[in-house]
């Protein structure tokens, strides 16, 4: 499997003149398997954008987005379900990962339902999820205001985890904590890619999260990436 | 050392407690009087829902069995009899139910088409939102009272009619609430990540997004019943109304036509003007009670229970 970004670029506000503001233009870069792809650079650079175009929940104004050699644009829908299943995100804001009117269990099941995981194999892929994450059981019942934001980033994780996936943008994904929980999380993304080979898409305007996660690193300042040595 | 304390203590006054001190005007007494008159507002509206759904159980005779016509209140007719000779008291019993019954059906009908509107142009955006809101734009500016009354003159005067006349043309504002909130639901982390995760369009709306906007829903609701229920009492008092099923607006527009005003027989005209301003004004309440639970919810975060 591959995932690659080429010559990427996104406007926005293009409006009748086409006089919209260019957020970034000709971003290249591919995800190795395996393998942690950092991506930094100051606020309102466009990284979280780049995130939503490389996982498909935007388009690019050009350029195209390649998965297994196939551009998203041009996808059958059969392919474009692997790749759903396959390109999953990862949000910033813990609190707001789950619908906050359904218990926990429901959002997973929701999951598993997608995947049509009944019966005895929906307990035994839920247990593992609670092994791999760490938590207790009694979570499942709760809603999640009920739970900390720390404990909400891991059942995200774990949750995108039923999907088998093999590529994950991880937009921000411990800004929204303190620094203790920063460390579980990304020792436990660190932990899940060294038992799955994921590769991991990082976003983060922290230097030193990027430095301790990421193989190779990129940096979006003034609409373009530049290559760097971590 | 104790001055300072109380200099601190002073410190915080909000404007609330401003106008408290300086105008005798103090807010939060007013916002628990508030929620006392929700309370109320639902306590009464039961009331009258009970009203209407067993007539039977409050209303003295038939609303058709006739007596001696132009009756004044007695202890057989508690509130006298009209032109024909009907019990006045059984009519405004078995009224309620055709009031309620306009207001709610017309409004589960606006309801249910802003609700689809709303939804799928705030979801899908773009050219499905602009046609969507432009056509809600020209409902919007259509003069409902005037429409509604050529309507009905063209139309065979029936109940049924008028619920799907005032249904029709009263989504436009439920539609444009539905949409904004549509639009900050569909960027929240767990919208986003069901579309990441390949669950479809239908099943992120229903599962995800609507259970979100029950709170946006009801106050709407309520407000279009009450809303519909004003609607109707005036096309009825119009003359548009089914006289074959006896609203609240009919009995008026029958106390005014047949002679109730010119005898001066306030027993026939007040007591269905009132039974409207309070029920509507009942369910207004409860709609202004639901929104604020709303807005108290959004400061705190949802409560999920």
């Amino acid at each position: 499997m591959s995932l690659k970004a080429e010559n990427l670029s996104r406007k926005y506000g293009s409006g009748l003149l086409g006089r919209g503001k260019c957020i970034f233009r000709d971003v290249s870069f591919e995800l190795e398997p395996g393998k942690t792809f950092g991506l930094m650079g100051p606020s309102g650079e466009g990284k979280s954008t780049l995130g939503r175009i490389i996982s498909g929940l935007e388009s690019p104004t050009d350029g195209a987005v390649f998965f297994n050699g196939n551009p998203l644009s041009r996808m059958k829908k059969a392919e474009y379900t692997t790749f759903r299943r396959k390109v999953q995100m990862m949000f910033q804001d813990p609190t707001d990962a789950f619908n906050p009117r359904k218990r926990i269990k429901h959002s997973i099941f929701e999951v598993l339902n997608l995947l049509e995981i009944s019966g005895t194999e929906r307990i035994r892929c839920t247990k593992e999820i609670l092994k791999t994450t760490g938590l207790p059981e009694e979570v499942l019942l709760r809603y999640p205001s009920q739970l900390s934001g720390g404990q909400l980033q891991r059942l995200a994780l774990g949750r995108i985890l039923l999907l088998d996936p093999e590529y994950i943008v991880l937009d921000e994904p411990t800004s929204a904590l303190d620094v203790s929980v920063q460390a579980q999380i990304l020792h436990l993304l660190k932990n899940v890619q060294a038992e799955q080979g994921i590769s991991y898409l990082l976003i983060s305007h922290d230097e030193a999260v990027i430095r301790f996660m990421s193989d190779s690193c990129g940096e979006l300042e003034n609409g373009q990436m530049d290559l760097i040595e971590v | 050392m104790m001055q300072e304390e109380a200099y601190i203590r002073e410190r915080p006054r909000k404007w609330k407690d401003f106008l408290a001190h300086n105008l005798n005007l103090d807010i939060r007494k007013y916002k628990r009087n508030l929620k006392k008159l929700n309370r109320g507002g639902l306590f009464l509206f039961t009331f009258f829902l009970i009203l209407a759904l067993f007539p039977s159980l409050f209303a003295p005779y038939s609303p058709t069995e006739r007596f001696i016509p132009y009756e004044a209140p007695s202890t057989a007719h508690l509130l006298g009899t009209n032109d024909i000779g009907n019990d006045i008291l059984s009519e405004l019993v078995y009224g309620a139910r055709i009031s309620l019954m306009v207001g709610f059906a017309s409004a589960s009908i606006s309801t249910l088409i802003g609700l689809m509107i709303g939804l799928f142009s705030g979801y899908f955006r773009g050219t499905p939102d602009e046609l969507l809101m432009g056509f809600t734009d020209v409902v919007l500016i259509i003069p409902k009272i005037p429409l509604i009354i050529i309507l009905g003159a063209f139309l065979h005067p029936s109940i049924w009619i008028l619920i799907l006349v005032l249904g029709l043309l009263s989504w436009e504002s439920i539609a444009r609430v539905v949409r904004s909130k549509t639009l900050q639901i569909r960027e929240t982390g767990y919208v986003k990540s069901a579309r990441c995760m390949g669950f479809s369009s239908f099943h992120i709306m229903v599962s995800d997004i609507f259970p979100n906007l029950i709170h946006v829903l009801l106050p709407k609701f309520m407000l279009a019943t009450a809303s519909a229920m004003i609607s109707e009492a005036s096309l009825s008092f119009l003359g548009l109304g089914d006289i074959s099923m006896k609203s609240w607006g009919i009995m008026l527009s029958f106390a005014f036509s047949r002679g109730g005003f010119i005898r001066d027989m306030w027993w026939w005209y007040l007591p269905p003007g009132i039974c409207i301003t309070l029920c509507v004004m009942f369910i207004a309440l409860m709609g202004f009670g639901f929104e604020g639970r709303e807005k108290e919810n959004g400061k705190r975060g949802v409560d999920s229970e």
